[in-house]
Parts: structure tokens; C-alpha cells; sequence
């Protein structure tokens, strides 16, 4: 039992940091970008998208012996394509203003590589407690890197963390503005940019 | 069992599991999602004439009551005519008046016009004297974020309010969106119709000037009747029964 | 007419697909390594993007609106829900052709296109088109203008990008830069420039 507790773990561990779907698998990065404007927007994509890849993984793994080989990808993008509607429908009744930000992005997931990747490589050749857990592992390494950018784009763009203003009005009368550039496109490439490189020397 | 018979079975129960499922969660949602879409407009309705303040939290029973309480819906004709509930004439106009007691405090157009990237939705109050801006409100856009969706900004919406769509000889000029500063780009009797332009999305703003002109030109009949002070009472047989 | 020219315009330069929405990321990154991988992958993602975008136009206004289905005499059903599905399908079933016209016309472009072809299928730009071409309401000729500015627009960015990553294969970046980080920063960069089309005065 031990061993496949440990197994387990390094399933759901790995793709935390060492493995990160976004860093170092470059996958994934769509998404990524656009949705870091806001902590908000990130944690509820962040949360979407590891629910969608963590049941997509357990329900095709639970099916990999009875799919049929020539229609794989079809199915797998049956399964994920269901889910994600699945998840955009509930956030539409239920999370309504962050609906209006995430627009079609939410629909998007269906397209990220992670959901797909980790369905052809791991999914189909491994038993679904573990599937799910890869799937939950990735989805968190995901939301990880999501929140990080999005940490840093809404605090040096607007002040704020969560909608709440966190730089205080002292330092704003002080001379203190905010940068505008992170709010918009280029920064987030720049940012994940300079994530990545340290990342990869930090693991030499 | 050939292959292909084994994936066109196989297909057909996932298709059907997955119908099932999706068109289940799909019925069963919809009513709070439209719900939701509804209770967005009217707090946006609410918003343009400063009933609700922007980034307030308002429960759902909130923008309920204040809205049954405040906001009478009418609809007129192209000739500026209030058309009773009821009567069909094809072309109808939506107008949602702001009333206390039985006068009307302002009136609300809807506004629906092309931006630069999709629809730009939204409400334009104008005071009963049918020449000044009381509010305006924009709550669905595709412009670019950062750029042309500046103008879901509060700085951006309040400083419509004071403006006037008519000119200074009371002819009908409609309000621009200035490029720069309103202050220092338009001369100095032409500023109270023009606002501030958003630095970077040029576009958008002249996109919303032609569009905002193009509606305010369809309902100045019923704006014509304001000015001339023939709209102070609620007209009594045209009121509609607002949907709950 | 003014308006067509606009949303081209707008979708090759001010809006791009890659550079502004950060859609179509992976074979980005995975695919601008090479030149004439990456032109070849280009035209074909133009090629798709201008057939899928008016053919799901089709699709979503005859069958999935709501009310789509009055000419059937079913005027009241909403499948809207069901456009990701269905969207996917037609832009899957697209792609399986693309990839044997290529086949059957550019056996050396198909062989150094090898797996990202089919990966076309999944590419975000491609269905991302398709679900702004919904959201922003666009008819007929606006949608099919609108795919072959993303397709063009996306197309640029990574002929552009190969051409300076192979510029910068002469560089010496620091171990944790190379590839990846790299192609990020300069991504960024890209996206700067242009921005600043969005001055522009038509």
C-alpha cells in the first residue's frame, strides 16, 4: 500500500513545480494570458480548468479499455468539450459578473493543450484514481502559475489584490501610479517570460 | 462484432449520454441565467440614474424593488407618440421613465450600437428638460480591455453627466466623444457637448459618437416633447406592465 | 463596405488573434522555430480560419440560436449550449481535409508539418474566432472577413517570430532564457509594436 500512496503523491506533486504544465511543458499558455488580469478572473479559470481536466482524466481512463482505437480523439474531445459546457452553463447561473469577464475563454478550455495532453499520455495508460490525480496535479500547477502573473498584474496595474485596494492612498498622493502597462497584453508575456527563466535556473 | 460496428455503437451511447446530460443541465439553468441577465440590465437602468451607486452590493430583491418602485416602461413610435400597452404598431421604441410620485425626473433610452469590435449596450438618462445628460451606463461591450473598454469605467460614464445634446441655439447636435481632452481639443462653446476621448482607442470613441448620435436622432420626437415641457405627468393609458 | 475593411484591418493589426487575445499559443511557441515550418503552418491556419468562420456562422444561425430553428417550424428551442460541440466538429472535420489536400499537393510540406497539422484542430485561435465571431454579433460577410484576418494576422506573428528566432540562434542568452523564456520576452515585444497600430486613423 505504501507504494502506491507514494506513487500517488509524486502523481499529484509533480506537476506542482518540477513538471509544471505551463513552464517547463509549455502548454497551456492561451488561456493563461489573458484571464491574469484579475485575481478574480484567474482563480475562477484556474478552478474551471482543474475541474475539467481532473473528471476528464478520471472518466477517460475509466473507458480506456473500451474505446475503440480509431475514434480516440473524438472521444476525448467529446468527453472534455461536455465537461467544459458542463462548467461554462454553471458559471453563467451562478458566477455572472466573472462571466462577463472570462467571455469566451471558459468555452477555450476545450482547446487547452493540458486537458488534451494529459487525456492522450496519461489518461488512457494508467488506472483512473491515479488519471485523476494527474489531472488534479496539473490543473493546480496550472492555477499556480495563473495566480502568480495575475498577482502581479493586478497589484503593479491597479493597486488592488481581489478587487481590494491594497496600495494605500498615501502613496498615491505621494507621486505613485500605477502601471498601466500590466494591464495589458504584452506584459503577461513578458512576466511568464522572466517566470520560466527563473524556474529553469533555479532547477540547474 | 466488427470494428466499425463497435465504434458506431460506441459513438452513439456516448452521444446519447452526453445529449442527455448537457440538454438536462442546459433547461435546468436556464431560468437563473436569464435571471441573471435581466437583474444586469436593470441595475444597469438603475445605474444611469444614479438609483444604484456603481460598485454597490445590491441583492437581488434590491434592484427588484427599487426598479417596480421607480421605472415605469413605455414604448413610442417613430413620430415621438406614446403608443398604449397593448397596441400594436410595428415600430416600437422602448422608453423607461424615472418618476417620484407623478412626475418624471428623467427618461432612459436603451442604447444599442456597433463599437469597434461588437455591440456596445447600454443606458443614456436624460433630464425632463430633454437636453441634458443625467447619466449613462454601458454594461455589455467587446472592445479591446485597457484601451476602448475604458469605457466601462466609471471617470469615463460620469463625465457625460451635465453634458447637453442640444447646441447653443437649441438645435439638436447630439454629444461626441472629444479625441484628447474635451478641455483643450473642442472649442470652448462646443465642450458641453463633447466628453473626454480614451488616449489609445480612437476608434471606439468615434464609433460611439456615430452610434449614440444615431439613436438620440431616432427618439428626438419624444426628447423634442420634454423640451417643450409636454412630458411633465406620467402619460396614465400607456403605462406597461414591466416583465417580472 | 468600410466596416469590412475595418474588421480586417482590426483583426490583422490592432486585435490580433495572437498578440492581443493570446490565442493559439502552443504551436506558436512549438512551431516558429523554423521558417518554412512555420509559413507553411501559417498559410494552412489561414486556410482553415477562412472556411470554419463562415461555415460555423452558418451552423450557428440556421441550427443553434435561439429561434435558429423557425424554418424547421421550431421556433421556440435554444441549442446555443451545444456550439463549443459543434464548433469543434466542424473545425476537426475541417482540418482532416486541409490535411489531405496538403497531402495530395505538398508531400515535403506535409511531412515538416507532421503532428502540428492535425494539432490545428486544437488550436485556440481557431475556435476562438469562431466563439468572438458569436459574441460580437457579426453577419455572413463580416465573419468570413473576420477569419481571414485572424488567419492573417496569426500567420504574421509567426512568420515574424521564426524570422527572429532564427535571427537570435546567433545570440548568447543565459541558459534559463534559451528557447522558451526567450520567445516569451520577445512575444512581448512583438505586442508592444503592435499596439501601436491602434493610433492609426483609417
Amino acid at each position: 500500500m505504501a507504494g502506491s500512496s507514494t506513487k500517488a503523491m509524486k502523481t499529484l506533486s509533480d506537476p506542482l513545480v518540477e513538471n509544471n504544465p505551463i513552464s517547463i511543458q509549455m502548454l497551456g499558455i492561451c488561456s493563461a494570458l489573458a484571464v491574469t488580469v484579475q485575481l478574480k478572473t484567474a482563480l475562477v479559470m484556474g478552478i474551471s480548468l482543474t475541474l475539467v481536466v481532473a473528471f476528464s482524466s478520471l472518466i477517460i481512463s475509466s473507458m480506456r479499455t473500451i474505446i475503440p482505437r480509431n475514434i480516440r480523439i473524438i472521444v476525448e474531445l467529446t468527453v472534455i468539450a461536455s465537461l467544459v459546457i458542463l462548467a461554462d452553463e454553471l458559471i453563467r447561473a451562478f458566477l455572472f459578473d466573472i462571466s462577463k469577464q472570462l467571455s469566451v475563454f471558459v468555452g477555450l478550455i476545450i482547446t487547452n493543450c493540458i486537458v488534451m495532453g494529459r487525456a492522450e499520455t496519461f489518461a488512457l495508460n494508467n488506472p483512473p484514481h491515479l488519471a485523476f490525480l494527474d489531472g488534479l496535479g496539473n490543473g493546480l500547477g496550472y492555477g499556480a502559475v495563473l495566480l502568480s502573473v495575475a498577482f502581479i498584474r493586478e497589484l503593479l496595474g491597479a493597486g488592488k489584490l481581489f478587487g481590494i485596494q491594497v496600495v494605500p492612498e498615501a502613496v498615491y498622493a505621494a507621486g505613485y501610479e500605477n502601471m498601466g502597462f500590466m494591464l495589458l497584453a504584452p506584459a503577461a508575456f513578458i512576466i511568464i517570460g522572466f517566470m520560466v527563466w527563473i524556474q529553469k535556473s533555479l532547477r540547474q | 462484432m466488427s470494428d466499425t460496428m463497435r465504434s458506431l455503437i460506441f459513438s452513439a451511447v456516448l452521444c446519447l449520454v452526453c445529449s442527455l446530460l448537457l440538454t438536462a443541465a442546459a433547461t435546468g439553468l436556464k431560468g437563473y441565467q436569464q435571471e441573471n441577465v435581466e437583474l444586469d440590465r436593470r441595475r444597469n437602468l438603475l445605474k444611469s440614474v444614479n438609483l444604484v451607486a456603481a460598485g454597490g452590493d445590491y441583492s437581488a430583491e434590491d434592484i427588484r424593488r427599487l426598479y417596480d418602485a421607480n421605472i415605469a416602461e413605455i414604448a413610442v413610435d417613430r413620430s415621438g407618440r406614446v403608443v398604449p400597452a397593448g397596441e400594436d404598431t410595428g415600430v416600437s421604441l422602448p422608453v423607461y421613465l424615472y418618476q417620484t410620485g407623478d412626475a418624471i425626473q428623467a427618461y432612459i433610452i436603451p442604447i444599442n450600437t456597433r463599437g469597434l469590435w461588437g455591440k456596445i449596450k447600454g443606458y443614456m438618462a436624460l433630464e425632463s428638460d430633454g437636453a441634458t445628460i443625467a447619466g449613462f451606463t454601458v454594461y455589455q461591450h467587446s472592445e479591446t480591455p485597457g484601451l476602448g473598454g475604458e469605457i466601462e469605467q466609471r471617470w469615463f460614464q460620469e463625465n457625460f453627466v451635465g453634458k447637453k445634446i442640444v447646441g447653443r441655439y437649441g438645435d439638436f447636435v447630439s454629444v461626441s466623444v472629444a479625441k484628447g481632452v474635451a478641455d483643450t481639443a473642442v472649442p470652448e462653446e462646443k465642450q458641453m457637448n463633447y466628453v473626454d476621448g480614451i488616449s489609445g482607442a480612437t476608434l471606439t470613441g468615434r464609433f460611439l459618437t456615430a452610434g449614440l448620435k444615431d439613436i438620440l436622432e431616432t427618439y428626438e420626437p419624444i426628447s423634442v416633447q420634454f423640451r417643450g415641457q409636454r412630458m411633465l405627468r406620467m402619460p396614465q393609458a400607456a403605462e406597461k406592465k414591466t416583465q417580472p | 463596405m468600410e466596416n469590412i475593411i475595418s474588421i480586417f484591418l482590426n483583426s490583422v493589426f490592432v486585435g490580433n488573434i495572437l498578440l492581443a487575445y493570446f490565442l493559439g499559443m502552443c504551436s506558436f511557441v512549438a512551431v516558429s522555430g523554423n521558417l518554412r515550418t512555420a509559413t507553411g503552418l501559417g498559410f494552412a491556419v489561414v486556410f482553415v480560419l477562412a472556411i470554419t468562420a463562415p461555415v460555423n456562422w452558418l451552423v450557428y444561425t440556421y441550427l443553434l440560436a435561439p429561434g435558429a430553428l423557425a424554418w424547421a417550424g421550431m421556433p421556440g428551442i435554444d441549442l446555443s449550449f451545444l456550439k463549443f460541440i459543434t464548433f469543434i466538429a466542424v473545425i476537426a472535420a475541417m482540418v482532416q481535409i486541409v490535411e489531405m489536400v496538403i497531402d495530395r499537393f505538398s508531400q515535403g510540406l506535409y511531412n515538416a508539418l507532421g503532428v502540428f497539422l492535425p494539432l490545428i484542430a486544437v488550436n485556440c485561435a481557431i475556435l476562438g474566432t469562431s466563439l468572438f465571431m458569436v459574441e460580437r454579433e457579426y453577419n455572413f460577410w463580416e465573419s468570413t472577413v473576420f477569419g481571414i484576418g485572424s488567419g492573417t494576422g496569426w500567420a504574421m506573428a509567426i512568420i515574424s517570430m521564426a524570422a527572429i528566432r532564427s535571427k537570435l540562434r546567433y545570440a548568447d542568452p543565459p541558459e534559463g532564457l534559451r528557447g522558451y523564456g526567450l520567445t516569451m520576452i520577445v512575444t512581448g515585444l512583438m505586442a508592444m509594436g503592435f499596439m501601436m497600430f491602434s493610433g492609426i486613423i483609417l
